[in-house]
């Protein structure tokens, strides 16, 4: 993330969690006074807070400064790396975790909206080491229409979080409940049709340290418990696994032309 | 065979409850944030490094990075880090815990140093990391912070025992770790029972004595590797010293030991600047110095304790008046007292401190941050009113501070004064890189002991040239040892890193002990001269022996 990148992405936040913005003097630069809200979760002070709640007084909410070169000595340095930067995304995604929908549409066209459950899903790849690789899946709840790639799409259409007020919604047919397992069955099954060989390196590697483990105790009829130990280590160190993580999750209404037939990958 | 596939589904529940309510939703631009951060901090690869990039303000050397890469990818996270000493095995570390931490493969992390290191290790993981590393002070701290630094001590004891070996670690890190070479000892046996995932050991001496050393090292790491106790001994060992399959066990031990070396690493080594200056006795501080004789002649006290009262009596009167008190205290007699009182006297004549006049000059020609090291706490404390009152600002610095007190003062030193005083035990454990001035106030008999001084301004980060002064007075014991011993063996010029490992071979209380018993039973100046040059022919062939063995052999990675 570059910074420009970073300077966009806090002013996003801020402006929307309702911080007002204060005016600085350089372009590097970015003040923000916080709301009672955003002063709890990031400036970490509940003392003050309980104490100023028990008294009933006027609190004096924080103000943070970000300065976005390292040159400077005015404010808080940001990058990529900064704990600061990690607490507000961590932030996000706790505030930004579930969310409801309707696409706005022009006037004359057809007023029903179909229901859509949008999936946005970090698919970790892991064993000694880790890599991962994130995947979003729109399901239409009656006809069963998925397709992947949901989170770009919706980037182009006009939502809003009312339903307008000549729209109506179509009732689902598939329920949340197996909407979900209907999109973990088709993650699940496109990854088997992925290559293994990291797994397998990975296997491997585990199976040649428990021979070894097994030559170094091996004059022993009765395994000590560090054995056991060592050998459950082994397995937490090696053991290939792919773990599938919400991001986050949203319940979509869409109008039924909005999807090209080829974006369409199961039904 | 497939890899399992885990879908967490803890946040069903939450999300049906969000539908049958009616929200609260998020707002749709934090929901658009949320798939933003996450996507940015993904891990696109199994391999490389994410860390560097993270740490803008860090600055790694090559050989740190390609350290940290090859101990996560090809050691797989078990490695003995044994690099020469000052090329910042911390740096490594903390890169491999912070890309493991990154990349979500650690989270709960011991690391295990000597305690008075502790402190310095969570400041340096704390700053330059940004990884939220505490010391271990209150028997909860292990159960509630994810990466806890404790002294070896401390962890191994109860009530911290049990509560430590109940942890699941995902990283263990453990500093000096050749300290844990014998198998027997509880600290091996407790290191062992350790659960660990991933496992660091840091150490500038894998291999001090026996070829055993290595084998109960590697076995901590990955038990087996090397074989069994019996077969290790029958592959690799003829008698307790010497190897047999030099190579394969060197290709072997090189596949979970890196070991940088100096002259690899492409990195510029400031030089080392000796002065050594021999200082002459005022007229009131010879008589003192020759007048301590008679308590010999006398048999009031024995050679070795007149060896200690000589050496004092180079520091300063004031180390030496504490040791002749306590002497004069448990020894006098009606018949003695007339010749004490003549030594008090003539210690009470002395107005000026010839080596602290000598200093003065030095630090203030210097300009500049001066750190003076001296072996006696009354000389330490002398010196820095003696400074004062020269009109030059001091703080002291002592092992015995406390790990707050010790960073104050070393701030102090940095920030407001000029002159940093410190006594022996003060050496270990604080990086002073930031001045390049350092006087050697009187001389340890023990050659590790100056190296370590010396270690404090010479090493990673020092970016000027390091000058040593070494004070000794003229025509005293002090004088043998620095011609002799000293001047002789080049120890002062020595590489950092080159000296322990020298010292190493020979065994160093022998050499103090040596030093000790020519002073102890020679009769003339003469004959304590030959016999020194005897000793330093002694050293310097053992030093060119090893230089030879290392271009042999030894575990290096070339």
């Amino acid at each position: 993330m570059q910074q420009a990148e970073i300077h966009d992405f806090l002013v996003r936040f801020f402006s929307s969690s309702g911080c007002s913005i204060l005016p600085v003097s350089s372009a590097d630069q970015l003040k923000v006074q916080l709301t009672k809200e955003m002063d709890k979760r990031l400036m970490n002070r509940p003392f003050y807070w309980h104490y100023i709640e028990q008294i009933g007084a006027e609190p004096e909410l924080a103000t943070l400064t970000f300065r976005l070169n390292d040159n400077d000595n005015d404010g808080e340095f940001i990058h990529f790396g900064s704990p600061r930067l990690h607490q507000i995304m961590n932030t996000v995604e706790e505030l930004g975790r579930f969310i409801r929908m309707y696409q706005i549409l022009p006037s004359q066209s057809a007023p029903a909206l179909e229901p859509w459950l949008g999936l946005n899903l970090k698919i970790s790849y892991q064993c000694d080491l880790k890599k991962d690789f994130i995947r979003s899946v729109g399901l239409q709840l009656i006809n069963g229409t998925l397709i992947e790639g949901f989170q770009s799409m919706l980037k182009r259409l006009q939502l809003n979080q009312k339903m307008p007020d000549y729209c109506y919604t179509l009732s689902p047919l598939i329920t949340i409940n197996s909407g979900i397992r209907r999109i973990e069955r088709f993650i699940e099954a496109e990854l088997n049709t992925e290559p293994t060989d990291w797994a397998d390196q990975a296997n491997e590697r585990w199976e040649k340290d428990q021979q070894l483990l097994d030559s170094f105790y091996d004059y022993q009829e009765l395994k000590p418990e560090r054995y056991t130990q060592e050998k459950k280590a082994l397995e937490e160190q090696y053991k290939p696994v792919i773990k599938v993580k919400l991001i986050n999750a949203g319940l979509f209404y869409l109008q039924s032309s909005t999807f090209l037939p080829d974006l369409i990958k199961d039904r | 065979m497939k890899p399992i596939i885990q879908f967490d589904r803890t946040w069903y529940d939450s999300f049906l409850k969000h539908i049958e309510d009616n929200g609260p939703w998020a707002k749709s631009e934090l929901f658009s944030l949320a798939y933003l951060a996450e996507k940015e901090r993904i891990i696109p690869s199994f391999h490389g490094l994410i860390a560097p990039g993270r740490l803008p303000q860090l600055k790694l050397h090559p050989h740190q990075i390609e350290t940290a890469r090859t101990v996560i990818e090809e050691m797989h996270g078990k490695a003995i880090l044994a690099d020469e000493v000052g090329l910042g095995k911390t740096i490594e570390a903390g890169l491999i815990i912070k890309e493991y931490m990154i990349r979500g493969l650690v989270k709960k992390v011991l690391i295990l140093v000597p305690a008075s290191l502790v402190l310095q290790w969570v400041s340096e993981l704390n700053a330059k990391f940004y990884i939220p590393a505490v010391a271990q002070r209150k028997a909860y701290v292990w159960e509630h912070y994810d990466v806890v630094v404790s002294s070896m001590d401390t962890a191994k004891r109860e009530p911290h025992r049990s509560i430590v070996l109940a942890q699941d670690y995902d990283l263990i890190i453990i500093d000096e770790a050749h300290k844990l070479k014998n198998h027997k000892t509880k600290n091996y046996q407790f290191v062992q029972s350790l659960k660990k995932k991933f496992c660091l050991l840091l150490t500038a001496t894998p291999i001090q004595n026996q070829i055993n050393e290595i084998f109960y090292l590697v076995s901590l790491l990955k038990p087996g590797y090397l074989g069994s106790a019996e077969q290790f001994a029958k592959n690799y060992k003829s008698g307790l010293r010497s190897v047999k399959n030099e190579q394969k066990l060197k290709a072997l031990v090189n596949q979970v030991m890196v070991r940088n070396r100096r002259e690899d690493t492409g990195l510029h080594w400031p030089k080392r600047i000796i002065k050594s200056f021999e200082i002459p006795f005022s007229k009131a501080e010879q008589d003192f110095y020759s007048s301590l004789d008679v308590l010999k002649q006398h048999g009031i006290v024995q050679s070795f304790s007149l060896l200690t009262l000589q050496r004092e009596a180079c520091s300063s009167r004031e180390a030496a008046f504490v040791t002749l008190n306590k002497i004069y205290r448990t020894t006098t007699t009606p018949v003695t007292e007339r010749l004490w009182h003549d030594i008090f006297d003539k210690l009470n004549a002395i107005q000026q401190n010839a080596k602290a006049e000598k200093a003065v000059e030095l630090i203030k020609q210097i300009n500049d941050k001066v750190i003076i090291f001296t072996e006696y706490r009354a000389t330490q404390l002398y010196l820095q009113w003696y400074l004062k009152k020269n009109g030059i600002s001091s703080v002291p610095f002592s092992g015995g501070f406390r790990r707050n007190k010790k960073d104050w003062m070393r701030m102090l030193f940095q920030n407001n004064v000029q002159v940093l005083v410190a006594t022996e035990a003060g050496g270990e454990g604080i990086n002073l890189q930031f001045a390049c001035h350092l006087i050697n106030y009187d001389l340890p008999w023990n050659p590790m002991r100056i190296e370590q001084r010396i270690g404090r301004i010479h090493r990673l980060g020092q970016e000027k040239d390091v000058h040593i002064y070494n004070f000794a007075t003229r025509g005293t014991v002090e004088s043998h040892i620095l011609n002799l011993l000293y001047n002789k063996i080049h120890l002062f010029e020595q590489v950092i890193g080159e000296l322990d490992k020298i010292l190493t071979h020979i065994d160093l209380n022998d050499v103090e002990k040596q030093v000790l018993t020519i002073f102890e039973e020679s009769d003339t100046d003469g004959e304590i001269k030959i016999k020194l040059d005897n000793l330093s022919s002694v050293i310097n062939f053992e030093q060119l022996q090893l230089k030879g063995d290392e271009d042999h052999a030894a575990g290096g990675n070339s």
